[in-house]
């Protein structure tokens, strides 16, 4: 069966984010980007499908700037086998994502979407669910564990107080939590045959989208700095301390 | 004097509780991450400024007491170790950032801050401090210093001497020195600096330091790959410094790999299991630099030197690629380990890594022989695993004699006993198969000169007599 996978270009993990001093955003200037970790776990997971030989053709997508090939380059490298660029300078918000998919996923006609349960910028968490309503398709969010079952497709959700395990019929859409897998490195030799592999690029236009930010912000803060510490010389300070002040016993 | 009057005069001299005598704490401040010896300090004082360093070493003369400098105590070759009824000086509430000049692009230091902190600070005014090495988070500059530290990326930024703009020290006769004022410029005959940087605190002890700061590393990218033979890490760091400054290179053995793996959950790098692994880092500042390493990797692979090889996609993997080099030391902690950490020129390291390698394994086939280092820079960290059912006495009986096997090699090859542990007590005996006699006598004399009372830090690097 045919697999379709998103990923997003996101702010790497691990790099420190500072707030636009006219406080409208992010600073993205050179600021190391990267796939979206949840993302990471989507490919993997549509790779090992096709270890298993359950898979037969993994599409990956990734909706954004230019530059977003890149994200595609290595999702190819992991193991994809074809990529498809929904080529776009505009804020893209969880509708339009989800809108935008819609349109490759009629297009392409895969038997299950994989992604990411949210991308770690906007942590909104939304398109997947809105995705598998537009397309009508059922959905297993927050999967830690998928077992494809002829037609049908187990997802194991990670919910609070423990797992749940819901049975979907094929087509439908899968989003990744974190202990799926744990994702493999892209090796370089993969990297350098992915270079040869197909990547078509298209705009929001020719599938039926017009890309318009319905939402506006209004304004983004750092988190308030704490403050330090204090020493107290005895556990009676202490205790009027957290009386007195802090009002907590 | 008494052990007792000396805590007592000391806490006249110094702020009430900052002088301990209880077991716990001398036991404690009386030893480095060196376990071989027992420590028998009589005191651990806390100073808190040069002057009271000072005070410490006029009183240390006066009544012929030694002083054991005690940083973040992760030495690895018993510097930092009192074993003979010295008061140990902790500089651990010495660590305050004094100064900081944007312009200059430089910071001065009390002893006592930890790398760490000192690369946080540099971070968070968007400067970097290039020195780091696995124990950064412990470790104090006035260690780093007095031991020269270098760590993982001297291959591109030097040892910690090469990050000095002046210091601070007391000497052994109870001066206080400010060296080289923190001038970039500054030929006015004899540097002390550089004498008191590695000097293991035996000619006086460095209480303040200015570093200097660079720019930040620009999106650090990691390359491992595995190597099908040990000649080839040298081929592969050649041919890739024709084009890419490295920030890194550093190697470990299979075995080295597989212990990091079952000792944390850390994923190895790819299916392929290769004899040797090479972790390279360079800052991929253009898709050009980018696409010159894929080309060079390729030549590597044409080339039969490379099995396979993984790029990080992102920080976090650049990270985690780490991990496989940085957690070595940890994992192969519960083995009892003995180290070594020794040199040569990078040429002759892979020749060298072989001759010792045959004389460990022909003569003790049971032990398990781990080597990683940073060979960029000619630097090899040979570890021997304590077998389970050897007694840790006769292991280390063992270690001995191939001290003397390892060491004769390098000397042979005109290396260095310690690269970047310094001396101590443990490379003590060792020092002439790298120094000749003759230079070790004129380091006698710059000790006499600066402690001419023989109270600082005695015993370690060389014996007086």
């Amino acid at each position: 069966m045919k697999v379709l996978v998103a990923v997003k270009r996101v702010i790497d993990y691990n790099v420190k984010v500072r707030v636009k001093p006219d406080n409208t955003g992010v600073d993205l200037a050179n600021v190391k980007m990267a796939m979206n970790p949840f993302c990471e776990i989507a490919v993997e997971e549509a790779v090992r499908l096709k270890e298993k030989g359950i898979a037969s053709e993994i599409v990956v997508v990734s909706i954004g700037p230019k530059a977003s090939q890149e994200q595609i380059r290595t999702a190819l490298a992991l193991g994809a086998d074809r990529g498809i660029h929904v080529e776009t300078d505009e804020e893209v918000q969880s509708l339009e994502a989800a809108k935008l998919l819609k349109g490759v996923v009629e297009k392409e006609e895969p038997k299950m979407v994989i992604m990411g349960k949210q991308s770690i910028d906007t942590d909104n968490n939304q398109t997947g669910q809105m995705l598998a309503a537009l397309m009508g398709w059922g959905q297993g969010t927050f999967a830690s564990e998928v077992a494809v079952d002829g037609e049908k497709v187990n997802v194991t959700r990670e919910v609070d107080g423990g797992l749940m395990t819901v049975g979907l019929k094929l087509p439908a859409v899968v989003t990744t939590d974190l202990r799926l897998n744990e994702p493999r490195y892209a090796s370089l030799p993969n990297i350098m045959k992915a270079k040869k592999k197909p990547l078509e690029s298209v705009a929001p236009a020719d599938l039926g989208v017009e890309v318009a930010p319905r939402l506006s912000t209004l304004k983004v803060e750092a988190p308030k700095q704490r403050e330090a510490g204090v020493k107290v010389e005895d556990v009676a300070e202490l205790v009027d301390k957290l009386k007195n002040e802090a009002k907590v016993i | 004097m008494t052990p007792e009057q000396i805590v007592t005069e000391l806490k006249a001299l110094l702020d009430d509780g900052k002088v301990l005598d209880d077991p716990e704490n001398l036991d404690h401040y009386g030893r480095d991450w060196t376990k071989m010896h027992a420590p028998k300090p009589v005191a651990v004082v806390f100073p808190r400024s040069t002057e009271q360093v000072q005070a410490l070493v006029r009183f240390a003369n006066e009544h012929r007491v030694a002083l054991v400098p005690s940083g973040g105590r992760t030495g690895l070759s018993a510097g930092a170790v009192a074993t003979n009824g010295e008061v140990v000086v902790a500089f651990d509430y010495m660590n305050q950032v004094l100064d900081f000049s944007p312009s200059d692009r430089t910071v001065h230091c009390q002893a006592g801050v930890i790398t760490e902190q000192l690369q946080q600070f540099a971070e968070d005014n968007d400067l970097h401090y290039p020195v780091d090495f696995a124990s950064a988070g412990s470790s104090q500059l006035g260690g780093n210093l007095s031991t020269n530290a270098g760590g993982i990326k001297v291959i591109r930024y030097g040892m910690s001497r090469d990050w000095v703009a002046g210091l601070t020290v007391v000497t052994g006769k109870g001066d206080v020195l400010h060296l080289n004022r923190d001038l970039e410029k500054n030929n006015t005959g004899y540097d002390l600096r550089h004498l008191f940087i590695g000097a293991e605190g035996t000619l006086g002890f460095i209480t303040e330091a200015t570093m200097k700061l660079t720019r930040q590393p620009d999106n650090l990218t990691v390359l491992v790959l595995g190597l099908n033979d040990l000649t080839n890490t040298m081929d592969v760091l050649q041919t890739f410094q024709k084009q890419i400054d490295l920030t890194a290179y550093e190697f470990f053995s299979h075995e080295a790999m597989q212990h990091v793996q079952t000792h944390g959950s850390v994923q190895a790098p790819f299916e392929t299991e290769a004899p040797y692994y090479a972790l390279l880092e360079f800052e991929a500042v253009s898709d050009q630099v980018m696409d010159d390493a894929m080309t060079l990797f390729e030549q590597c692979m044409e080339n039969g030197w490379v099995m396979d090889g993984v790029i990080s996609q992102s920080e976090t993997q650049a990270h985690n690629l780490w991990q496989l080099r940085e957690r070595i030391s940890e994992s192969i902690a519960p083995r009892t380990p003995y180290k070594n950490d020794i040199s040569v020129i990078v040429s002759k390291v892979p020749e060298f890594l072989r001759e010792i390698d045959d004389v460990v394994t022909h003569h003790y086939p049971d032990f398990e022989i781990i080597w990683f280092g940073h060979i960029g820079d000619g630097n090899l960290h040979l570890n021997i695993l304590k077998p389970e059912d050897m007694s840790k006495d006769d292991f280390f009986g063992k270690c001995q004699q191939v001290n003397k096997w390892v060491f004769e090699i390098v000397e042979r090859y005109g290396g260095s006993v310690s690269a970047e542990h310094g001396v101590g007590l443990i490379k003590k005996d060792y020092l002439t198969y790298t120094r000749p006699p003759e230079e070790i006598a004129y380091l006698r004399g710059i000790k006499q000169v600066f402690d001419p009372n023989g109270i600082m830090n005695p015993g370690k690097v060389f014996d007086l007599d």
